[in-house]
């Protein structure tokens, strides 16, 4: 027996390791009085999600006004930011986190397609929340019906659509109509609708584009141009297009596994420049 | 008599899809610093008994019923294994 003892310390399942790192975050959150929910993964609520399923990082959703606590919180334990809000993703909605032991965090501040204000988004995401345990510790998870939408929108921006089934079509109809009345309370229709096929029902909103272009696809000036249609007004779209041409410094810090040297840096951004402009002249057949 | 049981900063998880191949383990860490640590095969059986709480005794037995053994055969390694983890904080002495 002691040697089995022995030999127990050893490699952890990644899967094992996102139960505990939840419970990390959770454990920061209640020392601090922050507000959060966790996401996906082993926070969803059972019957959501086909049990066998495992996540390679945390998501939680904090209340935006608490974000600056947090931050301090995860680094403060080992935690070093990869990525910011600015460069995550297309919706500026996440950032992400790496901590040798506890792997990756994601935090959002907003979950992609909801269109309200976020901290007001978060007040309705958290009204239904429920204490779920994660690890054995009790985590807050946004309720069955936000849960079901979360996972929708997710699949929608994802183009992944395995969660789908179970949160959506195979929900009977009271349940859906739960979705859709909270989807309208967040200013979420138009994702909701790509995810389960309804998209060309809203071919006249400003968002249809980006939507349109996550479940097909097509080339990175047809996502930025989606992006401009989207974006809600004028400032949004300005800041779009003084963005389109930088380099993601910390993508590219991702790719090569250190932080890139300003040499590279410039050779990624005239490839970047090229490539953009190489799209514009073939659209226009010139190339 | 001295009641044993998992300590109040402590996560753990052990699920059978999470098992390492047909071992079962337990993955249990000290919140929020870690660092985290695997308890596998028998080890994790002397884990799930302490997660019911229990004196030596209690837990000893609990453990040879779980691994469907005689008692007497696991005492001190039991024994041992609860001091251990009582050293590193993972299981508290009421």
């Amino acid at each position: 027996m002691t040697e089995q003892v022995d030999a127990a310390v050893g490699q952890m399942p990644i899967g094992a390791r996102v139960h505990l790192a939840h419970a990390v975050v959770q454990k920061l959150a209640d020392d601090r009085a922050i507000d959060l929910l966790h996401l996906k993964g082993p926070a969803v609520l059972p019957g959501l999600r086909d049990a066998g399923r495992q996540s390679s990082d945390v998501d939680v959703l904090v209340r935006p006004s608490h974000l600056h606590r947090l931050v301090t919180a995860l680094e403060s334990v080992g935690w070093e930011r990869r990525t910011d809000f600015a460069t995550g993703s297309v919706f500026a909605h996440a950032a992400n986190w790496w901590h040798d032991g506890w792997g990756w965090v994601d935090v959002h501040v907003s979950w992609p397609g909801v269109t309200i204000d976020a901290e007001q988004a978060f007040d309705v995401l958290a009204r239904d929340a429920v204490r779920h345990s994660i690890a054995h510790r009790d985590c807050p998870v946004p309720g069955r019906t936000a849960q079901r939408l979360i996972l929708v929108l997710h699949a929608a921006r994802s183009g992944s659509f395995a969660d789908v089934d179970d949160a959506w079509t195979h929900a009977d109809p009271s349940e859906q109509d739960d979705v859709r009345r909270l989807t309208a309370e967040l200013g979420a229709e138009v994702a909701l609708a790509a995810g389960i096929g309804e998209l060309e029902l809203h071919r006249g909103a400003p968002t249809y584009a980006l939507w349109k272009h996550f479940l097909t696809g097509g080339s990175r000036l047809d996502e930025w141009r989606a992006r401009l249609a989207a974006a809600p007004d004028a400032r949004a779209k300005a800041a779009l297009l003084t963005s389109a041409l930088w380099v993601n410094r910390d993508h590219l810090r991702m790719e090569l596994g250190r932080p890139p040297t300003r040499q590279e840096v410039r050779a990624r951004q005239a490839r970047r420049v090229r490539q953009v402009f190489g799209e514009i002249a073939r659209r226009d057949g010139r190339a | 008599m001295t009641r044993y049981r998992i300590a109040d900063d402590v996560a753990w998880v052990s699920l059978e899809g999470l098992d390492s191949g047909r071992i079962p383990s337990a993955y249990v860490a000290r919140l929020p610093l870690g660092p985290p640590t695997t308890l596998a095969g028998s080890a994790c059986v002397v884990w799930l008994a302490i997660a019911d709480g229990g004196s030596h005794d209690e837990i000893t037995q609990a453990a040879a019923q779980m691994w469907d053994t005689d008692p007497e055969q696991i005492r001190g390694d039991v024994l041992t294994l609860i001091a251990e983890l009582v050293d590193v904080g993972l299981v508290s002495p009421d």
